[in-house]
């Protein structure tokens, strides 16, 4: 296929999980900020997830309603809802004809929707997470509609690698909010609604009672969120998906290419696979969130050199 | 029933559907039909076509502070109906004058026999800006420079055919012809059938095997493309349900690239060669290295490999000599030069605006007069003598005797009307029609039925989309 058809495919599925994404941090902390209003803060998530400078963070940090608006259909913001979903559905109408139009359908309506000016009354004045939950429900629309209607070729392999790259990064900084401070060890932060509501914003909280009876401990979390190949928003799964859409692509043409980017994969799914809670408190979570960051980085140039270049 | 009553026929315009009032013949099982619909029924039928272009997609985009909003080419829901007789009035003649121009092509930049008998004047033909010195001398696939044409014509009050303007670059338009169809169908279903009209849908597969025919490689499956400008273009879904439909891939020009003359598109899978290539980007942008440095639209290079032959273009580069404005008049000549026959399809009485008699004639009578720019489109920089106001003619004079070779002028023509429903009622708008011919290696196909357009303005004589104009569906009957 066209070199810039796969890049824009690759790019609509990025901005797409990274609008679920945001949409679940945004919940999440919300949350948080019901039961804890004296301690929570919202700087730590929009240090993470924003480009705010300083002042801009202060003036807002208490303020829940203001931080979802900008989060959410600030169109200044670059990184907002609203302008992720533009873009994921401007890169889908550069290259209508090669998804459904199912497909483009269901973009075409999320576009709609975060362009209503009714959203931003919404989040203004009614209960947060209904807004928020409608708009992960678009979210989950688009992957069903991918999952059943788009043909099992080159486009599709595109997709699911923009989309579990993103995972992997937005996974890690989700755990990068709390662990930020490189003194923060795995032990120390013993904050059990944080890591409830985290949990529970990527589905896996019922998932975490059947399997650590043991109450919320820091590094069990931390082992669900990294290791566990089962669960679909860990970092390791995340890397299983990468390795095998990508192993899909093996063809005749590109065999350097594919070799060189089959081989970072590999060193990073290793590096995961083969670590565990102990030897990450080892190196320090904020170093090896910071590494995988690195490693999925040289995934992406090497994709782009290799698969998109068109310029 | 409502919808017709009180339908006012102006006894000096041809109304498609009624003659003076009586209904025509080949209206008559269409009028039933719609006479008996309640009007409730029929404005239902109006919002279901509406959101079937909507959901469907049929739209184009304006941008706006760089955000896209999506309009619908506006659609009257009755259709404009064609005999069989007409039609092939119509087809004879279009392929008459399209063997002439393609051949005036092949003459124009090669031998220039036309020009040295003295039939067509050599300084009209050298002041256009549209004769590209680039193409003298270069042999294209089959000597066929105009592979696709949209000749519009009109209807005179007398029901006679005359030809408007012949459209041999990037003319569009043809997905609506397409669309417009299948709206039809779903709003009517049954009436097409019943009124035996003939079929547009096979437009893609000439279109596509007409394309192959010129590949330049004799592979089973030759490379072909769309070259778009991309999704900013106003027409670009025309291009993308075009490059559906015929199976071929869409490409902007970044996505190709020209080495040791030969096309290549960047694909995941290396450097794929490409054959032909059907360009709705303006000859001006297609290569930077030739003629418009500023262009991103283009390919560099790909003149070279057109002229090398290495690969095929649709329609081919210069073809705006033939369709400028003026060269416009000698058409009818070059029917009897090139083809030793009388035109079947006449021309509009035009006025060059560059000879001085001609030009005080149109002054004098300007009231009268439609004056157009030789090389514009979309029905911009015209001057329609009976609807501007003093100061806008003044301004427009000064233009003319500032570069007089950039005008002609025609008298007024009285557009044909037809029916269109509009606020609950039947009411005559006038129109055109713009049939699409393709021809290629085997021959010349003109698909039965085409693009009418309609000016939807109340006594407006416009029909550019751009302009306020919307379409209908076009039914060429079988018999």
């Amino acid at each position: 296929m066209l070199s810039r058809v796969a890049d824009s495919l690759y790019w609509m599925s990025r901005y797409m999980e990274r609008t679920d994404s945001i949409l679940r941090i945004l919940i999440m902390n919300h949350q948080s900020s019901q039961d804890n209003p004296e301690e929570f803060s919202w700087r730590p998530m929009l240090k993470i997830f924003s480009d705010l400078e300083e002042e801009a963070i202060t003036a807002m940090e208490k303020n829940g309603r203001q931080v979802l608006h900008y989060m959410v259909i600030d169109r200044e913001n670059p990184s907002s809802v609203f302008n992720m979903v533009v873009h994921s559905r401007e890169n889908a109408r550069a290259v209508q004809d090669n998804i459904t139009k199912e497909l483009w359908q269901s973009l075409n309506e999320f576009y709609h929707c975060v362009r209503d000016s009714q959203l931003e009354s919404s989040l203004r004045t009614e209960d947060p997470i209904t807004v928020l939950d409608s708009l992960i429900r678009q979210c989950m629309v688009f992957y069903g509609v991918s999952d059943s209607t788009m043909f099992r070729g080159e486009g599709l392999c595109f997709m699911n690698l923009g989309k579990y790259l993103e995972r992997v990064v937005q996974t890690a900084s989700i755990l990068e909010v709390k662990f930020k401070d490189k003194e923060s060890e795995i032990e120390m932060t013993s904050d059990t609604t944080y890591w409830k509501y985290l949990l529970m914003s990527i589905s896996g909280y019922a998932l975490y009672l059947k399997r650590y009876r043991s109450g919320f401990e820091a590094r069990n979390v931390v082992d669900q969120v990294l290791f566990n190949v089962d669960f679909p928003h860990s970092v390791l799964y995340s890397l299983n998906q990468v390795h095998r859409h990508f192993g899909r692509l093996k063809s005749d043409h590109n065999v350097e290419g594919h070799a060189r980017i089959d081989n970072l994969i590999g060193k990073i799914r290793s590096k995961v696979q083969y670590s565990d809670v102990a030897s990450v408190s080892r190196t320090g979570m904020h170093n090896y969130l910071t590494e995988i960051n690195g490693d999925i980085n040289d995934i992406g140039s090497a994709l782009n050199q290799y698969y998109f270049a068109y310029s | 029933m409502e919808l017709f009553q009180n339908y006012p026929v102006d006894s000096r315009v041809w109304d498609e559907m009624y003659n003076q009032d009586k209904v025509r013949h080949h209206y008559q099982h269409v009028y039933d039909f719609l006479a008996n619909i309640s009007s409730d029924e029929l404005s239902k039928k109006e919002e279901l076509a509406r959101r079937l272009f909507m959901s469907q997609g049929i739209t184009f985009t304006v941008y706006s502070s760089g955000e896209g909003i999506e309009k619908i080419f506006p659609f009257d829901i009755i259709p404009r109906i064609i005999t069989a007789a007409e039609w092939s009035l119509i087809e004879r003649g279009i392929k008459q004058r399209l063997n002439a121009l393609n051949l005036f092509l092949k003459d124009v930049y090669h031998e220039q026999f036309i020009l040295k008998d003295g039939v067509v004047p050599p300084e009209l033909v050298y002041s256009c800006p549209h004769f590209l010195r680039e193409m003298q001398g270069v042999n294209v696939p089959h000597d066929i420079y105009v592979h696709i044409a949209g000749i519009d014509l009109i209807r005179d009050h007398d029901g006679t055919f005359y030809v408007l303007e012949d459209n041999l670059r990037t003319p569009s338009g043809v997905s609506y012809m397409i669309e417009n169809r299948e709206i039809t169908k779903r709003i009517f279903p049954d009436l097409i059938p019943q009124n035996f009209v003939r079929p547009v849908t096979q437009y893609p597969t000439i279109l596509h095997r007409n394309l192959q025919e010129l590949s330049p490689r004799h592979t089973s499956s030759p490379n072909v493309v769309l070259l778009t400008p991309g999704i900013y273009n106003s027409a670009y879904f025309e291009h993308t349900t075009l490059a559906r439909l015929m199976g071929i891939e869409l490409v902007e020009g970044r996505d190709l690239v020209v080495e040791n003359h030969k096309v290549y598109m960047k694909t995941t899978a290396g450097l794929q060669q490409v054959d032909v290539i059907y360009r709705r980007v303006d000859d001006d942008f297609l290569d930077p290295l030739v003629f418009n440095p500023e262009s991103t639209l283009g390919v560099s290079g790909l003149l070279s490999a057109y002229r090398k032959g290495n690969v095929a273009i649709v329609n081919s580069i210069g073809n705006g000599v033939a369709d400028d404005k003026a060269i416009y008049v000698y058409v009818p000549d070059m029917i009897r030069y090139y083809l030793n026959e009388e035109p079947i399809l006449k021309n509009v009485p035009t006025y060059r605006l560059d000879k001085p008699d001609e030009r005080e004639e149109v002054l004098k009578n300007i009231n009268k007069m439609v004056v157009k720019k030789t090389n514009e489109s979309g029905g911009y920089g015209m001057l329609m003598g009976h609807a501007a106001t003093e100061e806008e003619i003044i301004a427009y004079k000064k233009e003319i005797l500032k570069d007089p070779r950039q005008f002609i002028a025609q008298p007024i023509i009285s557009l044909s009307s037809s029916p269109c429903y509009i606020n609950g009622k039947a009411q005559p708008r006038r129109i055109d029609l713009r049939p699409f011919a393709l021809c290629g290696p085997s021959g010349i196909e003109i698909v039965a039925g085409g693009l009418t357009r309609v000016a939807l303005r109340e006594g407006s004589l416009v029909v550019n989309s751009s302009q306020g104009g919307g379409s209908k569906d076009t039914w060429v009957l079988a018999k």
